[in-house]
């Protein structure tokens, strides 16, 4: 018995020191990029191009994430990134909530029709549709604009934008609005009033989901936005990324400027997207 | 009360849903008219929509010497990256599944590749495997696994091998969260009940844990055979799709026919081909899951 036992102990103690191993392994694979970034970001020119580089700047040059500011219009790619951003997050919810209210709380002909136009319109990715893309942009005037962007953005995240908050509404009981109905409240109300503060964990989590995608596009700014004064951060820091000369220091400063906002938004709702995401396709 | 507004009751669900119809008619809906006119007309240099020619500009993609890599590439990308992804994410899903010190790190750590921008991760690994400069010589000099220079990319079809893996790399994550979130519903008495059973570890992944995980499952591969077809930035940021379109996907063919060649005819024909694989492709697997399911 007593040998047993300690066989038991002995094999589960392998189990969890190999348990950490692999995911201690998994963990340093995947921040290597990250550390190769910030540590790049640190060196000199002469010492990236060196022909026996090290792993480590010999010298850190922190002056690197000054020197982005002065070399490229920086703070206006930022802000840029954050008007074109929540802008899109905006329409996208102002759109969405009211549609993905109308799919969870009302029967209507037609609904499964819609719901398969939000599937098919997930399969035709910007880029494929860019060529039409820029004919809509130039009828409405919209090409070289930040508005264009955002109407953009906020359209390719429709459907996720309604997914989510539909599998959202539908697991609130509708009861509480009902009685509001009854005590004389329209439905607008009821919405606003009973349904958004219940879920309101689910809207943030979709609100800066949105904002995240919005945020990293790359695709339709390269190919739209030609003005550098309008170029969100995707686009604007290759602008160390030359035909002839990579700044690499320069372009990876710069690139942690564009990464940092975004991850720890993402860190705060990554446990309710991934319910939300697969809720919502399951009752779909 | 409710008699008067019978009219406006029936057209209500409707007004709740127009925004959103108005949005994706306008920036999704138009533009793919547009394509697929594009695909069947004579487009000049310019972009000028001139007369219906019918399939021509098909005809012209189809027999280009380029086409069959191109397509090949895709699916060789495609296939690759979701399905390996998928298995990697599964396994790591299964891995932070477990209770352990630190699991709280490692799963704020795997968000790291899903947040971070394509473009800024291609741009990384670009200089990772660079053969004068690269971080991943001067590691592995450092560590003395080697003691000169490795050339990671000696032919087109390894840089295209590191562009499979760096979309390997990024895809995981996502896949290894919904593997996750459908985990953690999995509900313990279901595994109780094995272990009285007397099932050892694998039988209970094989006929508890993965037919669970499943339905999660497939909604992220559906999604990601969409994504990864139609991704365009990491191909881009690497090789742009040279030498030769040797490492061109469908997205990066296109991209080039249209704004850099001005055969807009012939890049609208490509992504009307690209919708048509995807969606047989999509509705294929769909399909088959779920009658699987059914059974």
């Amino acid at each position: 018995m007593t040998l047993d036992s300690a066989r038991i102990n002995y094999g589960k103690l392998l189990s969890r020191i190999l348990l950490y191993f692999v995911v201690s392994l998994i963990c340093i694979v995947i921040l290597y990029p990250y550390f190769v970034m910030f540590l790049t970001a640190l060196k000199s020119r002469e010492e990236i191009f060196a022909p026996n580089g090290t792993i480590f700047p010999k010298v850190w040059m922190w002056e690197n994430f000054v020197e982005i500011w002065k070399r490229a219009p920086m703070a206006q790619y930022m802000l840029n990134s954050i008007l074109i951003a929540s802008g899109s997050t905006a329409i996208a919810m102002v759109c969405g909530i009211p549609a993905a209210y109308a799919l969870a709380r009302m029967k209507f002909k037609g609904q499964t029709a819609f719901l398969g136009f939000i599937i098919v319109s997930q399969m035709f990715a910007p880029v494929v549709l860019l060529i039409g893309i820029y004919k809509v942009m130039q009828v409405l005037n919209l090409t070289n604009s930040l508005l264009g962007l955002i109407f953009i953005n906020a359209a390719f995240n429709q459907a996720f934008t309604i997914w989510l908050l539909r599998g959202t509404f539908m697991s609130i009981s509708a009861e509480m609005e009902q009685a509001a109905t009854i005590d004389g409240c329209n439905r607008v109300q009821a919405m606003f009033k009973i349904l958004l503060p219940v879920a309101a964990p689910g809207i943030v989590t979709t609100l800066i989901f949105i904002f995240i995608n919005a945020w990293n596009e790359f695709t339709v700014a390269l190919c739209l936005i030609s003005t550098d004064t309008i170029k969100p951060l995707t686009v604007g820091i290759n602008i160390f990324n030359g035909y002839n000369i990579i700044e690499w220091q320069y372009l990876f400063a710069a690139s942690i400027f564009a990464i940092v906002p975004v991850v720890i938004l993402f860190m705060s709702i990554e446990k309710n997207l991934t319910s939300g995401l697969t809720a919502g396709g399951v009752k779909g | 009360m409710k008699k008067p507004y019978t009219l406006l009751n029936k057209a209500e669900p409707y007004l709740w849903i127009l925004p959103s119809i108005i949005l994706m008619s306008i920036f999704i809906i138009i533009p793919i008219g547009f394509v697929f006119r594009m695909s069947i007309s004579q487009v000049t240099k310019a972009g000028l929509v001139k007369g219906i020619i019918g399939f021509k500009n098909f005809e012209k993609v189809l027999s280009g010497a380029k086409f069959g890599m191109v397509l090949k590439n895709t699916v060789v990308w495609t296939v690759y990256v979701v399905v390996l992804s998928t298995v990697l994410g599964f396994i790591l899903a299964l891995l932070l599944n477990n209770e352990f010190k630190g699991r709280k790190i490692a799963r704020a750590i795997v968000v790291f590749p899903w947040a971070t921008t394509l473009v800024i991760q291609a741009s990384v690994w670009k200089f990772i495997i660079n053969i004068d400069y690269g971080s991943l010589n001067t590691l592995l000099k450092t560590l003395g696994i080697i003691s000169s220079n490795v050339n990671w990319t000696p032919t087109p079809e390894a840089f295209f091998a590191w562009e499979i893996a760096c979309g390997i790399f990024v895809t995981i994550p996502f896949v290894c969260f919904t593997a996750l979130s459908g985990l953690q519903s999995i509900d313990s008495s279901y595994y109780e009940a094995a272990i009285v059973d007397g099932a050892n570890y694998w039988q209970k992944l094989f006929n508890i844990t993965i037919p669970l995980v499943k339905p999660s499952l497939t909604v992220a591969t559906v999604l990601n055979i969409i994504y990864v077809f139609n991704s365009f930035p990491i191909v881009w940021t690497i090789t742009k799709g040279d030498p030769a379109n040797r490492t061109d996907t469908l997205v990066t063919y296109l991209y080039k026919l249209a704004f850099y060649n001005g055969k807009q005819g012939e890049a609208a024909a490509v992504s009307v081909i690209g919708f048509l694989i995807l969606l047989v492709c999509a509705s294929v697997y769909m399909v088959s899951t779920l009658k699987k399911g059914d059974e």
